[in-house]
């Protein structure tokens, strides 16, 4: 690793657009202004869509499975003693099958975000703080 | 069956502490590096953003798994079975919060702090101050509980007995020495080695705690001929309670024969611990802080993959561990050396190295698990405390106490002293709560963090109506809720075991107890949820265009924090 003195972060390396103002602050104030008309963008309200379309049946799934979970270790444990296979009962692949879901949810969800999330939020940030004036200086994309 | 103390000898000691030397060794050289990387207040807050998903990955694996995680749930399933396991579920699924909800939107929208993505859009000072205290509290909390089991635990993997001596410290001596050595160690990674230093100590903490992991349940599960079932039917053999020990109930949600209130509590007992288990990781200071360490949102998806992964594995290993400990050590063996089961994971790989290699091998697996145990606790506390001081000098000292106007420079030397200061308070307190049961301030932390800081987080992202007066009630409302109701609940007073012995934390004479339940957060969560609607609904303020910027910020990374470390 090594270090570059860089300025502070809040202002993003960016050309200025105007002449009078420091250039940083005349960009940052841009780049406000127009995140807000951003939020009355179609386009916009097609991002957030997109990302509560997954999110929000995704957070209620596995908040319902793993309350399912709790509830049953409290008060059916007479189905969660019932055992499977020799002494694996269905207390130990309920538990296991939390860990599948997790990760499977982790998985999908990466999958979705990036197929259907990335792309349209990229095209939306590139819009919104203007193409980069030096190919590289974008935070890394590819990491 | 074995016991540490009764059959530690010098070598065993000397190779612990000559490992414990080591470990110290590597991160004051990493600490060393760190602190010439550290300059500007990006550097020491978020160590430059410039780790990798991967390395972001182990970074949150080892700041989340603390002590608490790994001796604290192998020795719980080694003495209660299933249960234990079931404790460690919720720890794992909160990920999903985190991943779904928080990560990508707070990286997106916040600096250095969860209170930049909530104070955005409302009035600095009491958003600010709400939030340095909540972050406090929650990072107090967890430190004193870990700092306390850390004296303890060096004690006890030193084997040092009651009226013995090891290099002229006694039982007691050493519990205090163990405090003040973790103490002044966390105060050294976080002051000289702001987030940098902090993150590769807790890499090589992660790294250590999956390899040792691995290794002892390899070889617990050799012993057993890779047959999990047969582990498994050993261990409920051993344990004494049979079937019951796959089950649920031994530990959480007991049935009390004959007391019907009783049982009632204890199973809702259960259940508010499991709400605040999976709410409350995406609402810890210490990991949310974790985000800002990488480039961009994405990267911060990737590294919260990553420790999913990490830490689910390491639950599965857990699983493994605690079977392990009671089939081949046994309760009574474990019990004998820590009636909570926290030396069961250390005891469990002294026996199988025996096994394979007779006293000597197990000594050396018995000092690794040691060390690994000792890293686990130093990196856990070292993200508590910069997560401390980081609020301390960007939110309260900065935006609350100069209006924004200190410099950078200013900014990270207050964080270096805040983080002398919070680590000075930690060690007294612990020293003081020493001998006190304070292993439920973990599940306090967690509770706090589900009730006062993810309903505000998630309302400011989300909720256009939300302002300044639902986020600082919000904020005190969880907060006051979780703790006022611990303080009337049976850990702090009026609990007795079967014999009159008093379990709870003040002594026995004194019992203010009302609050049947140990766990708040079935009443403080929804309570702190309330508390940010009302309040919201009592103000009229409202700030459209800055929910817009920062909703648009959030979601599409524009105007984002940049990484100046490549």
């Amino acid at each position: 690793m090594t270090t570059h003195s860089a300025p502070d972060s809040s202002e993003p390396p960016q050309p200025a657009e105007r002449g009078d103002p420091p250039p940083a602050v005349a960009a940052e104030a841009d780049l406000e202004a127009r995140s807000a008309a951003m939020h009355a963008d179609p386009r916009f309200d097609e991002l957030r869509r997109r990302l509560l379309r997954f999110v929000v049946p995704a957070s209620i799934a596995f908040f319902a499975w793993y309350l399912l979970y709790v509830l049953m270790s409290a008060y059916a444990r007479g189905v969660m003693s019932t055992e499977v296979v020799g002494s694996a009962n269905i207390a130990l692949f309920f538990g296991l099958l939390q860990f599948v879901t997790t990760f499977g949810i982790a998985i999908l969800y990466s999958r979705y975000a990036n197929r259907r999330y990335d792309p349209l939020a990229d095209e939306l940030r590139d819009e919104l703080e203007g193409q980069p004036a030096v190919p590289g200086a974008r935070k890394g994309d590819d990491a | 069956m074995i016991s540490i103390a009764a059959e530690t000898t010098s070598d065993e000691r000397l190779i612990t502490v000559i490992l414990f030397g080591v470990l110290i060794a590597v991160t004051l050289g990493i600490t060393v590096w760190a602190s010439r990387q550290t300059k500007s207040a990006t550097d020491f807050h978020s160590g430059g953003r410039g780790f990798s998903g991967i390395q972001n990955g182990f970074a949150i694996g080892g700041d989340y798994m603390s002590a608490a995680s790994f001796l604290g749930i192998a020795g719980m399933i080694a003495l209660f079975g299933y249960d234990g396991f079931l404790y460690s579920i919720g720890f794992l699924v909160a990920w999903l919060v985190a991943l779904l909800l928080v990560a990508e939107l707070l990286r997106n929208s916040g600096r250095f702090t969860m209170t930049d993505v909530v104070s955005y859009r409302m009035k600095q000072r009491p958003v600010r101050t709400a939030g340095s205290v909540s972050t406090l509290t929650v990072s107090i909390f967890y430190l004193l509980a870990q700092m306390v089991g850390a004296g303890a635990l060096v004690a006890l993997l030193l084997g040092i007995e009651e009226g013995e001596t090891y290099l002229g410290m006694s039982a007691d001596t050493a519990k205090i020495v163990g405090i003040v050595v973790v103490g002044l160690l966390m105060i050294t990674y976080v002051s000289f080695g702001g987030m940098t230093g902090t993150t590769w100590v807790q890499i090589v903490k992660a790294v250590m705690l999956m390899g040792g992991a691995l290794l002892v349940a390899l070889l617990v599960l050799s012993i057993y001929d890779f047959n999990f079932g047969s582990l498994m039917n050993d261990a409920a053999e051993a344990s004494g309670a049979g079937n019951a020990f796959l089950e649920p109930g031994q530990r959480y949600g007991v049935e009390v024969a004959g007391d019907a209130w009783q049982t009632m509590v204890n199973k809702l007992d259960l259940i508010s611990l499991g709400l605040a288990l999976v709410l409350g990781t995406a609402g810890l200071p210490h990991i949310l802080i974790r985000f800002y360490t990488v480039p961009d949102s994405k990267t911060a998806r990737k590294s919260v993959n990553w420790a999913i992964g990490l830490i689910g594995t390491f639950y599965l290993l857990t699983l493994i561990l605690g079977f392990g400990a009671a089939a081949l050590v046994g309760r009574d063996a474990i019990v004998a050396q820590n009636s909570a089961g926290n030396t069961a994971a250390p005891q469990l790989a002294e026996e199988v190295g025996q096994h394979f290699g007779g006293d000597f091998l197990g000594a050396v697996m018995l000092a690794l698990i040691a060390a690994v145990a000792f890293a686990t606790i130093l990196s856990t506390v070292a993200g508590l405390t910069i997560a401390s001081s980081s609020s301390l000098a960007h939110d309260f000292y900065n935006a609350v106490l100069r209006g924004g106007k200190a410099s950078e420079q200013e900014e990270v030397r207050v964080a270096r002293f805040a983080a002398i200061g919070v680590g000075a308070v930690s060690i007294v307190l612990a020293v003081f709560a020493q001998d006190l049961n304070v292993a439920f301030l973990v599940a306090l932390a967690f509770a706090i963090a589900a009730s006062a800081n993810l309903p505000v987080i998630l309302l400011s992202l989300f909720w256009k109506r939300f302002n300044t007066r639902g986020a600082v009630a919000g904020i005190y409302g969880g907060l006051i809720s979780s703790v006022g109701l611990v303080i009337f609940s049976p850990v702090v007073s009026g609990k007795v075991d079967a014999e009159g012995n008093n379990l709870a934390l003040l002594p026995k004479s004194i019992d203010i107890s009302w609050f049947p339940l140990e766990n708040p957060g079935l009443v403080s969560i929804p309570l702190g949820l309330l508390c940010a609607v009302i309040g919201t609904l009592m103000s009229n303020e409202s700030e459209p265009e800055r929910f817009a910027k920062l909703q648009v910020r959030a979601l599409t990374g524009a105007g984002a924090e940049r990484a100046t470390k490549h």
